[in-house]
Order: C-alpha cells, then sequence, then structure tokens
C-alpha cells in the first residue's frame, strides 16, 4: 500500500470524526462567549456615544444637545448590537452543509 | 502585609533597562519581556511540534494539528472560502491571546493581556484591517455596511448614526472585553485569596479554619474558572476577528 493511498485514507476517517465530533467541541463555551460579547457589546456602543456626543459638543458647541442625542444613540447601537448577536446565534445552523468538509488543511504549510 | 494584599501590586510595569529613540520612551518593561516569552514559547512550541513531521503524528504533532485545525474550522464555518487567507492572522492572534493568558495564570507571571495598550492595540489593528481589506475588495461600495438596505428613506437619517456607532463600538468592545476580563479574574482571584490571612490575623485560629475550609475551595473553584476565561476569551476574540471580517469579504447580509 503506497503512501498515497494512506493519506487518502486518514483524510476520509478525519472528515468522518469531524461530521460527528465538531459539532460538539465547536459548542463548548459557546454560550458563556455569548454572554461576554453581549454584555460588552451594549457598553461599548453607549461609550462610543458618549465620547461622541463630548465631542460634538466641543466642536460645535451645542452643550448639552450632542451629548444627549448621541448617549441615546448609543443605548439604541447597543440595543441593536445585543439582538443582532441573540438573532444571529438563534439562527445559526450547528450542522450546516460545511460540517461535513474536511477541517484540516492537508497541503497547507501551517 | 498591606503591599502582599494590594490586588492591584501585580499590574505594575516596571522598566527593565532604558531605551530612547529620541524623545520616545521605549524602555524595555516586564510585559515586553513575558510578551516576548510568551511568543517565543508559542513557536519554540510549534517549530519542535511539527519539526518532524509523519502521517502518523506524534502527540506533539498531534496537539499542534489539532490547534491549527481549531482555528482553520472557525475561519472556514464564518468565512467560508474567502477567509482562506486570513488564517495564519486569526491562528497568531487566538494563539498570543491565548498563551499570554496563560501565562499571566501562573503566580508570579506577569498577565500582558490586562493592559488595555496590548489588547488595545490589537483590536484596532483587527478593525483598521477590515477597513483596509473591505476597501480594497468592494471599493466605496464597503461603506453600504452602514445603510441597511430595505430600510425607508426617512428612517435612513437615524439608522446611519446608529449603524456607524455599532461599528465604532467594536473595537472598543473587542478590546475592552479582553482587559476587563484578565484584569477583572485576576483582581477577584487576589482578593478571594486575601481573605485568609485577613481572617487568620482577624479571628486567629478560628479565622484560619474558615479561610481553609470556606475560601480556599472558593479559589480553586475561581482558579479553574479563569482558566476557561482564559481560553474563552482568546477565542472570543479570534471568532469576532472572523465575523468582523465577514463584512469586508462577505455577501451582502
Amino acid at each position: 500500500m503506497s503512501q498515497d493511498d494512506l493519506n487518502k485514507r486518514i483524510a476520509k476517517a478525519q472528515a468522518e470524526i469531524d461530521a460527528r465530533e465538531r459539532p460538539r467541541y465547536m459548542g463548548t463555551g459557546k454560550g458563556m462567549g455569548l454572554g461576554f460579547r453581549m454584555a460588552s457589546d451594549f457598553a461599548a456602543a453607549v461609550i462610543v456615544g458618549v465620547i461622541l456626543g463630548l465631542g460634538i459638543d466641543a466642536l460645535f458647541k451645542v452643550s448639552p444637545w450632542g451629548v444627549i442625542v448621541c448617549l441615546l444613540l448609543g443605548f439604541v447601537a447597543g440595543v441593536r448590537n445585543v439582538v443582532a448577536t441573540a438573532m444571529k446565534a438563534n439562527q445559526a445552523p450547528e450542522t450546516g452543509p460545511e460540517a461535513g468538509k474536511a477541517t484540516k488543511g492537508e497541503g497547507d504549510s501551517a | 502585609m498591606m503591599v502582599s494584599t494590594d490586588p492591584m501590586h501585580q499590574f505594575k510595569i516596571e522598566k527593565l533597562f532604558d531605551l530612547k529613540l529620541g524623545d520616545l520612551d521605549i524602555s524595555f518593561t516586564t510585559s515586553a519581556m513575558w510578551m516576548v516569552i510568551g511568543v517565543l514559547l508559542l513557536i519554540g512550541f510549534l517549530a519542535w511540534a511539527t519539526s518532524k513531521m509523519s502521517t502518523v503524528p506524534s502527540r506533539a504533532q498531534s496537539l499542534a494539528e489539532i490547534w491549527y485545525g481549531f482555528i482553520a474550522g472557525i475561519v472556514k464555518d464564518v468565512n467560508h472560502a474567502p477567509g482562506k487567507p486570513y488564517i495564519p492572522l486569526v491562528f497568531s492572534l487566538f494563539s498570543f491571546i491565548f498563551v499570554a493568558n496563560i501565562i499571566g495564570m501562573m503566580p508570579y507571571f506577569f498577565t500582558t493581556t490586562s493592559h488595555i495598550a496590548v489588547t488595545g492595540f490589537m483590536a484596532i489593528f483587527t478593525i483598521s484591517l477590515v477597513v483596509v481589506v473591505g476597501l480594497m475588495k468592494k471599493g466605496l461600495g464597503f461603506f453600504k455596511i452602514f445603510v441597511p438596505s430595505g430600510v425607508p428613506v426617512v428612517l435612513l437619517f437615524i439608522v446611519t448614526p446608529i449603524e456607524i456607532i455599532s461599528f465604532l463600538s467594536r473595537p472598543i468592545s473587542l478590546g475592552m472585553r479582553l482587559f476587563a476580563n484578565m484584569l477583572g479574574g485576576h483582581v477577584a482571584l487576589k482578593v478571594f485569596a486575601g481573605f485568609v490571612p485577613s481572617l487568620a490575623v482577624a479571628l486567629g485560629g478560628v479565622g484560619m479554619l474558615m479561610g481553609g475550609l470556606l475560601v480556599m475551595p472558593l479559589i480553586v473553584g475561581v482558579t479553574a474558572l479563569e482558566f476557561l476565561v482564559a481560553f474563552l476569551q482568546a477565542y472570543v476574540f479570534a471568532m469576532l476577528t472572523c465575523v468582523y471580517l465577514n463584512d469586508a469579504l462577505g455577501e451582502a447580509h
């Protein structure tokens, strides 16, 4: 049996293992990671809103309207971030059409 | 006593030796030293693990392959085929953060990722890359991500600023999350650990017993949680890099 033949068999077996195992180990800690993401995405949008508002106030001398408007927009953007993340997480297929593919870049120089 | 229980003491950066570049202070600090150590460890391990490649992998080679396969899997799941050139980048980011976090878990070692200068730079670099790649691939069409399709023109005056704020919040969220988690975790560990001597000093023998029986298991638990967070933060950073790259590479969403 040639080396090439063995390589092909390993790639095939690997693809089968991946299809079976990957949804499981890719799911590890996904929920916690999602939680971290939502929390900081929301906070970051509010912070950006405040910074933008202060900048607009300083530039155009419209204090305090820049901060008020941009803070509200920041809150909306934060909620939008969280909702977008949650929606994507809900509709993400655990085993899509990609799941059956081999994941190893066999010929890649890693 | 005060110094040993001060939770912020561990984050102090000290100069190892002075370096000047014109007026710029580029002294070699403890933070820089631990970054260099982390990168050397990483390169050393991967070079050693892949030095004797064989079809039937050794343990080290197997570990390196799983490591690479994990990241390649994320990139292929999120970005599909156009993401392939970015696997090395995401792999480097993930590996650096992961190794830095794990180094930080060792006693007396320094956590480079607990400084916003480090995480913030990585976040800004990632977002700049997304913008540059987006402009190169799509030209000015890249800015369509700020104008969602199918929205009435009147609403665009509200929706576009929101989208812009949402985009600007990405580097802050990306850098702040990693920094805050590492900082917070280490402070929490130090504070909990400080309970043991504090109880012993305040209550004598009873305090020592309470510290040993109640607080020590808690510290062990939090330490385990911190190891999970160390991995998870690296994973989240890598995955978000892919998600954001999708804006530059992918089809309209």
